[in-house]
């Protein structure tokens, strides 16, 4: 089965940190399954996965997690920059990285864009999701770094 | 005093949440794969707009709180609450440090980690926790092995450190969207 977290990392299923995670084999599993629905859903619905691709991408560059922002990056085409395009971004600049700053001005602004309300979950959704990769794949570099010492 | 308390907060939407009687049949199964308690809660009925992304997130959410075995369960919520004061969740900041008092008795001691932090936390395995919680929730590139050695000293090991990054980098997650999606509504006097 596919594992983002451990192609990025370049570790193996079988190592002994592999061995750990599968002691967790549902975290891997919804893990997986919620980067795939986030990312690459059969039914985009309103938000189109060139414009997830994007966003995911910015938040990992943002906080500094290049090996997942190149695979981003890869998924889909940029999309053609547009008021959209520039909204959704600075929503999900304010998300990822100042979320206390957000107020109900900022959802609504959405929706004066077009967005359905499934649209801004899932961009929501999709751009609180990128930190939860970020941090785990910094405590597993940490742990794989800790087993090479 | 800070802003943290153990009272219950409220939480109102930002969009309208979908009704359970009108719900559509993939957003009850994505229901259904959260937690039980939190089901028909505002915050989860407003996460059901996206049922895709609710089913797999929440059934994350499920595992990385509730699996059996490896990290005590009230760790898992001493750092979830530290990861929300981090972060500026009251509302989930209340929830768990809530958890923590109900799974441990010891209100007095999650009372002063809302009041004063962790710096001058007396309990070396939480003070080791809350620690390694608050750099990998700030600056997560800049977490080396060396921030393990205070884990490893106090005991920990390697399931337990590995639920202890699964319930930080979840509320990475939790935290931002419930900062994003709602606001708290806080109770008289905080």
């Amino acid at each position: 089965m596919p594992d983002l977290i451990e192609d990025i990392l370049g570790l193996a299923p079988d190592s002994p940190l592999g061995r750990l995670r599968r002691q967790r084999p549902e975290a891997l599993r919804h893990a997986e399954g919620a980067y795939r629905e986030l990312l690459l859903p059969a039914d985009p619905g309103g938000l189109s996965l060139a414009e997830r691709a994007a966003l995911a991408r910015h938040v990992a560059e943002r906080e500094g997690e290049a090996a997942l922002a190149a695979h981003f990056a890869g998924l889909a085409p940029s999309p053609t920059p547009s008021p959209r395009l520039d909204a959704l971004l600075a929503y999900a600049e304010k998300t990822a990285m100042a979320p206390e700053s957000t107020s109900k001005a900022d959802i609504d602004g959405l929706v004066a864009l077009g967005l359905t309300s499934r649209d801004i979950v899932a961009a929501t959704q999709l751009i609180a999701f990128v930190p939860y990769q970020v941090r785990l794949l910094a405590g597993l570099r940490a742990l794989m770094q800790e087993k090479a010492a | 005093m800070s802003r943290f308390t153990l009272k219950p907060v409220g939480w109102r939407p930002r969009l309208a949440p979908v009704k359970a009687e009108t719900a559509t049949p993939e957003q009850l199964a994505a229901l259904e794969a959260c937690p039980p308690a939190q089901r028909r809660s505002t915050y989860f009925l407003t996460l059901a707009h996206d049922p895709g992304s609710l089913g797999e997130r929440g059934a994350l959410f499920n595992i990385v709180m509730y699996a059996e075995g490896g990290l005590d369960r009230a760790d898992r919520e001493l750092s979830t609450a530290v990861v929300s004061m981090v972060n500026g969740c009251v509302f989930c900041t209340s929830v768990h440090a809530k958890r923590f008092v109900e799974l441990t008795g010891e209100e007095p001691a999650m009372q002063r980690l809302l009041d004063e932090g962790w710096a001058a936390e007396p309990d070396p395995r939480r003070k080791a926790m809350a620690d390694f919680t608050e750099a990998l929730t700030c600056d997560p590139g800049a977490v080396t092995a060396q921030h393990l050695a205070p884990l490893r000293a106090a005991g920990l090991d390697d399931l337990e450190i590995l639920d202890l990054i699964h319930s930080v980098a979840m509320f990475a997650n939790a935290n931002r969207l419930m900062l994003t999606l709602g606001d708290p509504l806080l109770p008289r006097g905080v």
